[in-house]
């Protein structure tokens, strides 16, 4: 019985061209992902090459000040991708996954923005967690709208219902080939990642696959529930299609405008006048008062006395430091303003399945904005970590030619928050188990009419 | 002159026989209610940015006049900011604004990206898209359209009305025609509604002091957008009345449907990056950095380039070392330098950019097979939320930007000695009342002429489906058959 109904399944035109279709544009997701691969490959390759030679080059000119030499170099910092990035590039693209800084003012350097084509942005990656998200539920909405419909519109209902004894069953049957055909189809091209992209098959790996089948099961938990309202076809169709836009389109845009205009961020462009006035302001000011703030910051760098001389290095540090300490009222407050932002939305994400796929996704692959803002304090830890390395070397004038430039290497963050599988999956699986259940009901209540 | 008495009669049936169908009533209610909410936060929206951004621009401006006599170079070093404001058609369509950069931060030497943009402080939520009015209209309103329509013709094909009613007399071109007539009715007791209050919060937004210009840009986004939407209720009918069955009718429009605006889209655009590849920004800036330092190293003081400089200069002055010129001779540099260093950005930027127009030239050929990508491009290009004006914004910034700088260097160059102050010795400044000779930084959208100009594929597109559209309805009204 089985084998009859899968043979008549896979026998119609549309069910070729649709899994055909799918195969196809789940390989070019592997494609572009793995674009997406080397091109931050490519990056973090250049950055450890442009890092020795700029450190080199500037270290033979300025070899005379270190205080001079530290105002030009930089220094880099990598955010890590792992390799199920390419499955789902988040917001990687967006944000960059390289931060090159020189010790100075911080606030300055870290929000500089990655180059973008605004267009690409706009009209979004082709990964696969974009195939995953929107196009298989399509696909497994034109499989099953008219699962019972359609053989009620041609009159084939009868011949089915009395010859199997269980017509329940039957149906079941019915999604179970298609529900078998689809998980066949992403573990096809989810194999082909991992060989084509060389994802290993770890524990980031299975959640995304776990994830992926739960989604899946998802919308044909939906479907089977439309399925058992026993409306027609076109009924269905215009339903079915009208919660996948709501899921997919509406819904997420709605509560995006409602996220951003709760939570403004007036305070990025705040922090950026703030840090420029605090610095700049130093130069005019006595420079007794900004280096008395040095000092009660870095206690440990008291033993280096104020030269007398109209400019000197600490001074020089000090100011720069000042523009860090003056505006880190606004930069905690920016911080928190992000956090929030993502907090509130990983909350309402948990009651829109579309929402939490995509935002749980792009945790495993480190692409959401929790990574981005790990990222930026990992920047703030390496640039203090460069500072207090470099300071006394500056106030004491160190020989430039006497440091060993050759140890800094580009540095790499990696994310270690591991993934809740429970928050993970357990929205998805509620939510499944609702609709089987309300649809399961629906099918005993009304029993199966025969027209 | 010729009535169109019967076309009407149709019209207002369908219209009738529409409303009766309660979930269609539902779902044109719902959109009613989010084109409402759609409008109020793009209003909100728009306000918010352009306050935050005229505030911290004023603000901006203020603390450098206030700053006190100083040496020039300490002023470009200051800098300024160039702060996006968005124009009034903004509000209805948000188009990339989400991914610009609101603010640049203008220096001496240094040209830096256009940071805090919305997207990079967001998760992925922004990237299913945004509501705003245009998205409704150009996006859920053909959808909208289709589902009214599928079965306009299919249905009376089914019930077996259609044979009666071309028995009648009514011609195959009445019978469309009216069909046409009668979704459209429909969709425009949303449309109407919807154009009466985006004028009226154009209006306010704009203090009823409106340029020419914007009135032209408002108009031609309204027509536009309301001849995009006749082109879907003429396709709906058409399709419908070339299916055998609604189903296939309704199949037939949802996959044009999603072909048009979440397919094609997507795939062209990725089409243009995949192939095209861009930069990263690491590599671009370390291009320039290794072309300027080919070019000449004014910090180098073997450098040839700056040596020739140099003794051209001693030459013609007459002097044996540079302290002895009339005039700051590190400002005259510093301004070398400059232009230099903005020659060499500006050609990799224009290399970059020449990339960028690369990958997006697949997204406008593809305006040609998809209406829905043409109507995009000329609301964005409309309400300068467009690739093309961020660039422009961009390029206006940075003009600022190399402006100012030169002004620094050419005061350095006047009224700063030629006599370095020895180690204890106050800096040497100017007074601050030069600092109000930088004129504020202030943007200026891309007028309607520059608009439609760099939109011209997408305009050109648009009148090309239109003519296709009657030559399909003709060859429609010949070929169809009642059965």
């Amino acid at each position: 019985m089985l084998v009859l109904l899968f043979k008549n399944f896979i026998r119609s035109k549309g069910t070729k061209i649709g899994l055909l279709f799918l195969l196809l544009i789940g390989f070019l997701s592997l494609l572009i992902g793995k674009q997406f691969q080397e091109k931050q490959q490519h990056t973090i390759a250049e950055a450890i090459h442009y890092q020795q030679e700029h450190i080199a080059r500037n270290a033979a000119f300025h070899k005379d000040e270190m205080g001079l030499l530290l105002y030009y170099i930089k220094f880099s910092l990598v955010n890590k991708t792992v390799p199920v990035n390419s499955l789902a590039i988040g917001q990687r693209d967006v944000n960059p996954s390289v931060q090159s800084v020189t010790i100075r003012g911080l606030e300055a350097q870290q929000y500089d923005a990655e180059l973008n084509n605004p267009n690409n942005l706009l009209s979004g990656n082709i990964d696969f967690s974009f195939v995953l998200v929107y196009l298989f539920p399509l696909l497994i909405i034109a499989f099953t709208y008219n699962i019972i419909s359609e053989e009620k519109e041609s009159g084939t209902w009868k011949i089915v219902a009395t010859q199997s004894q269980n017509t329940f069953l039957y149906i079941l049957k019915l999604f179970y080939i298609r529900i078998l055909s689809l998980i066949v189809l992403l573990s096809l091209v989810l194999i082909a990642a991992v060989l084509f992209l060389s994802i290993p098959i770890d524990q980031s790996f299975l959640a995304f696959y776990g994830l992926g089948i739960l989604y899946l099961l998802f919308w044909f938990a939906v479907c089977f529930y439309i399925v058992s309202l026993q409306k027609n076809s076109n009924f269905n169709a215009v339903l079915l299609l009208t919660i996948w836009l709501f899921l997919i389109i509406v819904l997420p845009a709605t509560i995006n405008t409602y996220i951003v205009s709760q939570y403004p961020v007036p305070e990025a462009l705040e922090l950026t006048l703030k840090q420029r006035n605090a610095y700049h302001e130093k130069w005019d000011m006595d420079k007794k008062i900004t280096i008395d703030k040095f000092y009660s910051h870095y206690p440990q760098f008291k033993n280096y006395p104020l030269p007398e001389t109209e400019f000197s290095w600490l001074w020089y540090y000090a100011m720069q430091q000042a523009g860090d300490d003056d505006s880190s009222v606004q930069s905690k407050e920016l911080q928190s303003k992000l956090k929030q932002r993502n907090e509130a939305s990983a909350f309402i994400a948990l009651f829109i399945p579309t929402l939490h796929t995509q935002l749980q996704l792009n945790e495993i692959a480190k692409s959401d904005l929790e990574n981005q803002l790990l990222f930026l304090k990992a920047t703030r830890q390496f640039h203090e970590k460069l500072r207090l390395h470099f300071y006394p070397k500056i106030f004491g004038n160190e020989a430039v030619n006497q440091q060993k430039w050759g140890q800094f290497k580009v540095e790499t963050f990696e994310d270690t928050s591991a993934v809740k599988l429970s928050k993970a999956f357990l929205p998805l699986f509620l939510f499944n188990l609702f609709f089987i259940v309300l649809g399961w009901r629906n099918f005993r209540n009304h029993k199966l009419q025969t027209f | 002159m010729k009535s169109f008495h019967v076309e009407i009669l149709i019209a207002k049936h369908f219209k009738k026989s529409v409303f009766q169908n309660k979930a269609v009533f539902i779902i044109t209610l719902f959109i009613g209610v989010l084109l409402l909410y759609a409008a109020f936060s793009g209003w909100e929206n728009y306000t918010r940015q352009n306050e935050t951004s005229e505030k911290y621009q004023h603000e901006s401006r203020k603390d450098w006049l206030n700053n006190p006599d100083k040496n020039p170079h300490r002023m470009a070093h200051y800098g300024n900011f160039a702060f996006r404001k968005s124009t009034s058609l903004s509000v209805f369509e948000f188009g990339m604004e989400p991914f610009f950069g609101n603010a640049i931060f203008l220096e001496a030497h240094k040209q830096n990206t256009a940071n805090f943009s919305e997207a990079g402080f967001s998760n992925s939520m922004l990237r299913f898209g945004e509501i705003s009015s245009a998205m409704i209209v150009q996006v859920l309103l053909p959808l909208l359209i289709f589902f009214l329509g599928f079965n306009a013709v299919a249905a009376e094909r089914e019930n077996g009305t259609l044979k009666l009613l071309l028995s009648q007399g009514i011609s195959w071109k009445q019978l469309l025609a009216g069909k046409i007539l009668g979704v459209a009715s429909v969709i425009m007791l949303l449309f109407v509604p919807t154009i009466i209050i985006l004028v009226l919060i154009w209006l306010l937004l704009q203090h009823f002091s409106i340029s020419p210009d914007e009135i032209l840009k408002l108009l031609l986004f309204l027509l536009f957008h309301f001849v995009y939407l006749l082109f879907f209720c003429a396709i709906a009918v058409l399709v419908s009345a070339a299916s055998t069955t609604s189903k296939k009718a309704l199949i037939s429009l949802i996959g044009i449907w999603l072909v048009c605006t979440i397919i094609l889209p997507r795939t062209t655009q990725a089409m243009g990056a995949y192939l095209y590849k861009a930069p990263s920004k690491i590599q671009f800036n370390s291009d320039i950095e290794k072309d300027i330092l080919k070019q000449g190293d004014s910090h180098n003081p073997n450098d040839l380039h700056y040596k020739a400089i140099k003794d051209s200069l001693l030459l013609a002055y007459k002097v044996d070392s540079v302290q002895q010129l009339p005039f700051n001779y590190s400002g005259f540099i510093m301004t070398e330098g400059e232009k230099i260093s903005s020659r060499i950005y500006n050609k990799h930027l224009e290399a970059l950019l020449k990339i960028y127009d690369q990958q997006n030239s697949f997204s406008k050929a593809v305006s040609f097979i998809n209406p829905y990508i043409a109507m995009k491009n000329i609301s964005m290009g409309l309400s300068n939320t467009d690739y093309d004006s961020y660039i422009d914004f961009q390029k206006q910034a940075e003009a600022y930007r190399y402006n100012m700088a030169q002004k620094m260097n050419g005061l350095q160059i006047k009224f700063i000695s030629n006599k370095k102050p020895g180690a204890t010795d106050k800096p040497l400044t100017i007074d601050k009342e030069h600092w109000a000779e930088v004129a504020e930084f202030h943007y200026e959208p891309k007028g309607i002429r520059a608009v439609l100009k760099s939109e011209i594929s997408s305009v050109i597109s648009i009148m090309l489906w239109i003519s296709l559209l009657f030559i399909l309805i003709r060859l429609a009204a010949k070929k169809l058959k009642a059965i």
